[in-house]
């Protein structure tokens, strides 16, 4: 074992990671990465069927694990689930915004199997629209709103949210499982991270993003599935210079890192990882 | 943090002997990578080696701005080295260094382009741009062979936003890098070879502190300070570490991006 591994980084540090109770989610292997770097763990999230395992496997790395049912689209709910964290674990440093896209987002559509078709903003419902700019804006910015106290007390704080490469180049119309609110959302998400950075900068705290291209979660596979063909809806494994889709395991390492002093430096970064298909 | 898939790997290094090179070259070090560096400064290589004695380490002292050392280069590290995973590339600067004057100082004042002559012009290019294209050129077909590899350049906070200091030249020569990553992510995407740059801001290296800068009128400093959302200057370490972090299996699937590495005085486009 080496030095590092003996003295973790985020040792008896806090982190609250959202979206992270399924087992092939993205948030999944942020909140075991955080783990292994020494924090305690809350998972906000509404899959309750996997709250018993992810505290199993937070706990197995030797920290304290706490799942809390949360709506990260309902207000009330984030500052109930922010409250019992600190309740519990006494402070937060950090927070990963990890719930989001074009569906399987709601209390009521958890586990709805992917949405066919693409939902493009001139073809949206109105319904569409709020229910995704919620989930997957509104969000991260109740979370932020309420864990902000808790991360100015700690020392070196860090906020790590997901953007995506759809709010760097769009959806093309035809672009399967997500949609054009989502693609606005997480462009919201840049901005959101670059204005938390000035805001919080003098704080010690750092805020950032990462713009992901496709990544296999299981999310990505069950749309896959479904349509029957190896694509995402940012594209195929064909337009990706490096030629394949990201896994669940490097996109959540270097979430981990950005909420490390390995980033001690970047604030307001969006992050693109998306095997060179896009180059800001 | 635990940042897998450097240990046992090799690491090129550029512009190693001072620096944001020197830091990166300790933090690889520290990471069990082995590592050949390369500087035109001699004296400076050799004294990194001995400080870091009971790692891998050579250090090749060589003008980056010639072709035909840098292919000598290539030649002797994989005779000497090995196969290369990791290519760095540090060297170059504000002011062009030579074998008769390898660390030159920092300009103290700012550079208007009407005091840029050809000569400077043409040296500052070939030290910043002209450099990064004859290490990539001189080490991608060992990569290619291999089908994997990763590519650090380094671009600046002058190509991003511009800067009213370091002159025309240097912006002009690192926005050239930052095209250079973005093709190269393209062209070596298939061949499982990774590209980025990293754009870093106001870094407080040696040669930084030595000039002051920001610090030759009053205020100036600390507005500089004010300016910066984490309300410091980067230090090497901190350059070194997103470095570190580029190369592992963390970076898998980070290529063609320009990282800013700034303290969150500027975001990026």
């Amino acid at each position: 074992m080496t030095e590092r591994a003996l003295h973790p980084s985020l040792a008896d540090r806090v982190a609250i990671v959202t979206g992270a109770a399924k087992r092939d989610s993205i948030g999944h292997a942020v909140a075991l990465g955080l783990a292994r770097e020494g924090a305690h763990v809350v998972v906000a999230d509404l899959y309750e069927a996997g709250f018993a395992d992810v505290t199993r496997a937070i706990e197995a790395a030797g920290r304290r694990g706490l799942a809390i049912r949360t709506d990260v689209a309902d207000p009330a709910s984030v500052e109930a689930m922010v409250g019992r964290a600190v309740a519990t674990l006494g402070r937060v440093d950090v927070l990963v915004n990890g719930v989001g896209g074009s569906w399987g987002i709601t209390p009521a559509d958890l586990l709805a199997p992917p949405r066919r078709g693409f939902v493009g903003l001139t073809t949206c419902s109105l319904d569409d629209w709020r229910t995704i700019l919620a989930a997957n804006l509104d969000g991260v910015f109740y979370c932020a709103r309420s864990v902000t106290p808790h991360l100015q007390a700690s020392r070196g704080g860090a906020i790590v949210s997901f953007a995506s490469v759809a709010a760097r180049k769009g959806l093309a119309p035809g672009s399967e499982g997500s949609s054009g609110p989502y693609a606005v959302a997480k462009a919201g998400i840049m901005a959101l991270t670059r204005q938390l950075a000035l805001e919080l900068g003098p704080y010690g705290v750092r805020v950032n993003c990462v713009a992901p291209g496709v990544v296999l979660s299981g999310r990505a596979r069950r749309l896959m599935a479904a349509l029957g063909q190896e694509r995402g809806p940012e594209g195929g494994r064909a337009a990706v210079p490096l030629g394949r889709f990201a896994t669940v395991d490097e996109v959540a390492a270097l979430v981990v890192a950005l909420c490390t002093d390995e980033t001690a430096y970047l604030t307001g970064a969006t992050i693109d990882v998306n095997g060179a298909s896009y180059s800001a | 943090m635990q940042l897998d898939g450097l240990d046992g790997r090799v690491a090129v290094v550029t512009g190693a002997a001072s620096g944001i090179g020197g830091a990166i070259t300790r933090r690889l070090a520290r990471e069990g990578v082995r590592l050949a560096v390369v500087d035109v400064h001699e004296a400076g290589l050799g004294a990194l080696a001995a400080a870091l004695a009971g790692a891998s380490i050579r250090a090749f002292t060589a003008d980056l701005t010639e072709p035909t050392e840098v292919a000598g280069l290539a030649a002797q590290v994989a005779r000497e080295v090995g196969d290369v995973d990791f290519l760095v590339n540090v060297a170059g600067g504000p002011v062009a260094p030579s074998r008769a004057d390898p660390l030159p100082a920092l300009p103290a004042r700012p550079r208007p382009i009407e005091t840029i002559d050809d000569l400077s012009w043409g040296r500052i290019l070939a030290t910043n741009l002209t450099t990064a294209f004859l290490v990539c050129r001189a080490f991608v077909p060992g990569m290619k062979a291999r089908r994997s590899g990763r590519i650090v350049n380094f671009a600046s906070i002058a190509a991003r936003r511009g800067s009213d200091r370091v002159g025309v030249h240097y912006a002009a020569a690192k926005g050239g890098v930052i095209g250079l990553t973005k093709t190269l992510a393209l062209e070596l995407g298939p061949h499982g070879i990774r590209v980025n740059a990293i754009a870093p801001g106001y870094i407080n290296t040696e040669r930084m502190e030595a000039v002051a800068w920001g610090r030759d009128a009053s205020g100036q400093h600390q507005a500089l300070l004010d300016a910066i959302p984490l309300g410091r200057l980067g230090r090497p370490d901190d350059v070194a570490a997103v470095v570190a972090l580029l190369c592992s299996d963390a970076g898998g699937y980070v290529s063609g991006a320009t990282i800013d590495v700034n303290g969150g005085l500027y975001f990026g486009p």
